[in-house]
């Protein structure tokens, strides 16, 4: 009895609550939307806001004037920044290939000039044959000695000074001494001042490049025969230049230690 | 030879003899000739063209001695010197 009458209340209830609510939806807030639809025509509409940014979906925008003179002078601007682009990207390609071009280039201009003492070309034994003593150009030639600090040699000069001319062949004498117990072995190299006549002052033969052992107490003569090269006396920057200066250095020759020898570097 | 880093100024760059190095001369064979050049040498105020015989002479010497490699003394540029002695012998 209490059952039948418990869903029954429920029945009752839950039709009066459908019914309610489905009459309600419909016919309410029509009413409302009805009242207020010819008021609010062509205005914003409740709960609506304006957005500062665009959206993916909105059109693209067009440019702020569409006149006939603005789109000429941005065609215009346009063109003329592609050209200053193009010209800009040239230098760029342009100076990366310049700076792999240096390379080649500086090695032969520095062969033609003669700058730095690199190898002139045409130093054949033929020449010293044919050449032709300048006997009108005294040059004087001095010679210095040097030995490094961790070589116990004496090394000296034989003589202080000789006067050659270009083209004639000179000799000319050095002497070292080993006082120590011990043989020893140097190794020399040389050079020459004024730099730009080191290019001209050719040796035939001397004792520089290559290993020379000395025993214990030993002392020996060390010839050096060179030649000024005649075409000294033509060179217009050798005008002023009548000393030269030979300075021979002595250095230990050590195992594994490589004194820089010439050659083309 | 340069080893500071001045990269714009001349640098040196030493050579390699055209015939390459004297061997030393341990036995001082050659000596005498040396010490006569030494002396012309000092004689003559150190004037090299005064003194070219004696310089020959020891170079001779040498390639006598097997210090040096052995060459026609015109190619050392004792050609005025070869061709003076020719005529000498020559004339006798």
């Amino acid at each position: 009895m209490g059952g039948l009458w418990l869903s029954g209340w429920w029945c009752i209830s839950l039709g009066g609550w459908r019914w309610s609510r489905a009459g309600a939806s419909t016919g309410a807030v029509e009413k409302v939307e009805a009242f207020l639809r010819p008021a609010w025509s062509g205005r914003r509409r409740l709960g609506t806001w304006t957005r500062l940014t665009r959206g993916p979906a909105d059109p693209p925008r067009r440019p702020k004037s569409t006149s006939r003179f603005q789109r000429a002078q941005d065609e215009d601007w346009r063109r003329r920044n592609r050209t200053v682009l193009t010209y800009v990207a040239a230098a760029a390609v342009g100076m990366l290939g310049a700076s792999y071009a240096a390379v080649p280039l500086y090695r032969l201009y520095c062969q033609t000039t003669g700058l730095g003492g690199s190898a002139v070309a045409g130093h054949a034994s033929d020449q010293i044959e044919n050449m032709i003593p300048v006997k009108d150009r005294i040059i004087k030639v001095t010679f210095n000695a040097d030995v490094h600090a961790s070589l116990q040699w004496n090394f000296r000069p034989q003589q202080t000074e000789i006067y050659v001319v270009p083209g004639e062949t000179a000799l000319a004498f050095y002497k070292a001494k080993n006082p120590t117990d011990k043989p020893v072995i140097g190794i020399s190299t040389y050079n020459v001042v004024p730099f730009e006549a080191g290019q001209y002052f050719n040796k035939i033969q001397c004792f520089c490049f290559e290993e020379q052992r000395l025993n214990p107490q030993e002392e020996v003569d060390m010839p050096v025969f060179f030649y000024i090269d005649p075409e000294f006396a033509e060179d217009p920057r050798m005008v002023n230049v009548d000393l030269i200066t030979l300075s021979y250095t002595f250095f230990e020759a050590k195992e594994g230690h490589k004194l820089p020898v010439p050659g083309y570097n | 030879m340069s080893t500071a880093m001045n990269f714009g100024t001349k640098s040196f760059q030493p050579r390699p003899p055209d015939k390459g190095s004297f061997p030393l001369d341990h036995f001082g064979e050659c000596k005498n000739f040396k010490e006569k050049f030494m002396k012309c040498l000092r004689d003559n105020n150190f004037e090299n063209a005064l003194c070219r015989n004696e310089s020959k002479q020891y170079l001779e010497c040498r390639m006598e001695r097997q210090l040096m490699a052995p060459e026609p003394l015109e190619k050392l540029g004792f050609r005025d010197l070869m061709d003076g002695k020719s005529e000498a012998k020559d004339n006798f």
